[in-house]
């Protein structure tokens, strides 16, 4: 079987998640279990990136599971796309299980920590790969049901408060996606997204009430994502939550909600066409209501995350409300991406999106497991009781310092070309819209505006982030701690990726290149789906 | 709730019950029923037993077996049980579902043969009712799991 690849991540996740469960009385057997696997699915995840972005140069490899045909069985489709979101899912999944090795104390561990852990990287992993849409929302649930318990895992009182809400919210994005999916089928006759894209672009489909519907299913992929003002439960689960998971929550679930934006906007819904009449939407095509929409709502959390991210007191907090900050940078260039006409403006700003959205898995990933580095050593993350951790251990410094640096946008760390591209995106707008009249012009200097605003308090966050855990005096609990030099030496591997991508930033480009292509190229899409199938 | 007429429906019904959801497991493949119903028909068979009865009387009653005091529910055997249950029903999918790659076909393809029996006639054996018995393990494992250590507190 040649497509085998495409469903091999699925299969890796699921048979470590079963095996880890198995090995659960043998502790030791446990985690190697868990470790082989997640390195196994980062190989086979690397092995389907070559085959279907470098080897072939933007091929799709399509599995049919159980040999039934699109549009009736459930496919899954490997385009570049996928697996840029997969290779991300890979390296953030890897430093997540090992660093929880040494994290998680040895009597939580035995408490289903990595059975669940497997099977959030499988939800995650359903979704990026899966062709239907009835599918995702199936993909969904599995990564919400081990979210769920991740929340409410250390069990005290802040921690179920949290899950509750977090529990109350998702629910109700469950229920509304469940209707918008619903509803989605009920006017076009087809949950599979190659069929449906195949069906609105040939026409004879009413639009108005697919657009309609789109925005309850729209509203989940941005609960999802924790786009301001359905950001409410990120605060609170980031705090709850062991460090590892919120690590795989920043760098995996919040993805998951932006790629299934551009999955379903721009993939299938990209070439069908909508007459409009309502103010404020330029343009014939789905994307056009999108468009303002999304800019809204990421202008709003780069806003909101920053402001956030200035006053909170303690680290998980503040990087809390910075990867909401974060979110509403990778939604603009997305946003932008909506709203123009033009094909390499569009292409450019998935692009941004996907790099930013990359730099932000990895480096956020890298700031929450240093902030669980801090949390063993000091038992606190409160930034008025620590300080000086330089002093104590300049290895640990030296990594936080590359996080912060990288989420700054200091060259050459990959935080520098996410950040770089989105202003591109933004200055590209803002020269296009300058012969498109007054409000053309106010709208796209306004998000210049906000994009500068946002840049600039994400130095002022981390600037305090570094001040307050790492510089000055020595505090009462840094002085009488030990720093686990094992998971120091862990991030630092990971910071060096972090260097990595940016100074070997040309197959990093390209590969984004690769998945922004793919997410725009809808009939490549329809015939890899459907391909051979009668029409 | 264990008054005599309690004890004496559990007795009449569970039977039942438990036959109804054996048919219903068996045809699930092509008819409305499955793993999932059967197992959640099991359950509520189960927990009518232990509604009527006590959590010690499988165990006591049933089996006839000596029951310890353990420190937790957790430990409890009926308790331990389900839960090899649960892992035992997800092995069992895992390898239907790999079955298909053996023989070349997609993961999770399923196939089936007709049978002639004397006596039963014609009888169709499907591949899916493999998959299906591990999510009948699954289901009962788990709910039973969460049924018995949910009411222990």
């Amino acid at each position: 079987m040649t497509e085998l690849p495409a469903i091999a991540p699925v299969l890796v996740a699921l048979s470590t998640g079963i095996f880890t469960l198995l090995a659960r009385s043998w502790p030791r057997l446990q985690r190697v279990v868990v470790v082989a696997g997640t390195l196994g699915y980062a190989g086979v995840v690397g092995a389907l990136s070559w085959d279907v972005v470098f080897a072939s140069d933007g091929a799709r490899i399509v599995y049919q599971v159980g040999g039934w045909r699109a549009p009736f069985g459930i496919t899954l489709v490997a385009d570049g796309l996928s697996v840029f979101m997969l290779a991300m899912t890979a390296v953030v999944a890897v430093y997540a299980a090992v660093f929880s090795v040494r994290f998680i104390d040895e009597h939580n561990q035995q408490v289903y920590y990595y059975p669940l852990f497997q099977f959030l990287l499988l939800g995650a992993t359903g979704a990026f790969l899966t062709g239907d849409l009835f599918n995702l929302f199936v993909w969904f649930e599995v990564m919400l049901m081990t979210s769920y318990v991740f929340v409410a895992f250390y069990g005290n009182a802040i921690h179920t408060a949290s899950a509750m809400r977090y529990l109350v919210l998702n629910i109700v994005g469950s229920a509304l996606m469940l209707l918008g999916v619903g509803g989605l089928y009920a006017t076009t006759g087809t949950l599979n997204m190659a069929d449906m894209a195949r069906m609105l672009a040939a026409g004879g489909v009413a639009m108005r009430p697919v657009v309609g519907v789109s925005a309850l299913v729209f509203v989940t992929f941005a609960l999802k994502a924790g786009l301001v003002p359905f950001q409410f439960w990120v605060p609170g689960a980031y705090r709850a939550a062991p460090l590892p998971v919120v690590a795989m929550f920043v760098g995996v679930t919040k993805k998951v909600g932006i790629y299934a934006i551009i999955r379903l906007y721009f993939t299938v819904f990209g070439t069908a066409s909508v007459p409009t009449d309502v103010p404020g939407v330029a343009g014939d095509t789905p994307l056009a209501f999108l468009a303002p929409v999304l800019l809204v709502m990421a202008v709003a959390s780069i806003v909101v995350g920053g402001f956030g991210a200035l006053g909170r007191d303690s680290l998980e907090g503040l990087f809390a409300y910075s990867s909401i900050g974060q979110i509403g940078f990778i939604a603009v260039p997305i946003g932008i991406a909506a709203a123009t006409a033009s094909e390499t403006l569009r292409k450019t700003g998935l692009l941004a999106g996907l790099i930013f959205a990359l730099h932000h898995a990895l480096t956020k990933g890298l700031l929450f497991l240093a902030t669980g580095v801090i949390r063993d050593t000091a038992g606190t993350t409160q930034l008025s009781e620590l300080g000086g951790l330089g002093e104590r251990s300049p290895g640990f410094a030296s990594v936080f310092l590359v996080g912060s640096l990288s989420l700054v946008g200091i060259p050459p760390l990959a935080g520098f070309f996410g950040k770089f591209l989105v202003f591109d995106t933004a200055g590209r707008q803002f020269a296009t819209q300058t012969a498109g009249g007054f409000w053309a012009v106010t709208g796209a200097s306004c998000l210049l505006a906000v994009l500068l605003v946002g840049a600039l308090l994400t130095i002022l966050y981390s600037t305090r982030a570094w001040m307050g855990a790492v510089w000055g005096d020595q505090t009462e609990p840094v002085q009488t701690s030990t720093v686990d030099a094992g998971e120091v030496a862990i991030l630092a591997t990971l910071s060096v990726i972090v260097v990595a991508v940016g100074v070997g930033f040309e197959p990093v480009y390209e590969f984004a290149e690769a998945a922004a292509e793919s997410a725009l190229d809808t009939d490549g899409y329809v015939d890899a789906v459907l391909g051979g199938a009668d029409e | 709730m264990t008054t005599v007429i309690m004890r004496t429906t559990a007795r009449i019904v569970v039977p039942i019950v438990l036959v109804v959801a054996f048919s219903l497991f068996l045809q699930g493949h092509n008819l409305p029923g499955g793993g999932f119903i059967g197992g959640v028909l099991t359950v509520a068979a189960f927990a009518l037993v232990y509604v009527a009865y006590n959590l010690d009387y499988l165990e006591s009653g049933v089996l006839g077996r000596e029951v310890e005091r353990e420190a937790s529910i957790g430990q409890h055997r009926s308790v331990a049980a389900y839960r090899r249950l649960f892992m035992l029903g997800l092995v069992v999918i895992l390898l239907s579902a790999f079955a298909g790659v053996v023989f070349g076909q997609p993961v999770l393809s399923q196939s089936f043969v007709h049978l002639h029996l004397p006596l039963f006639g014609d009888i169709e054996l499907a591949s899916a009712l493999v998959f299906d018995i591990g999510i009948f393990c699954v289901v009962v494992g788990g709910l039973l799991t969460v049924f018995s250590v949910v009411s222990a507190e």
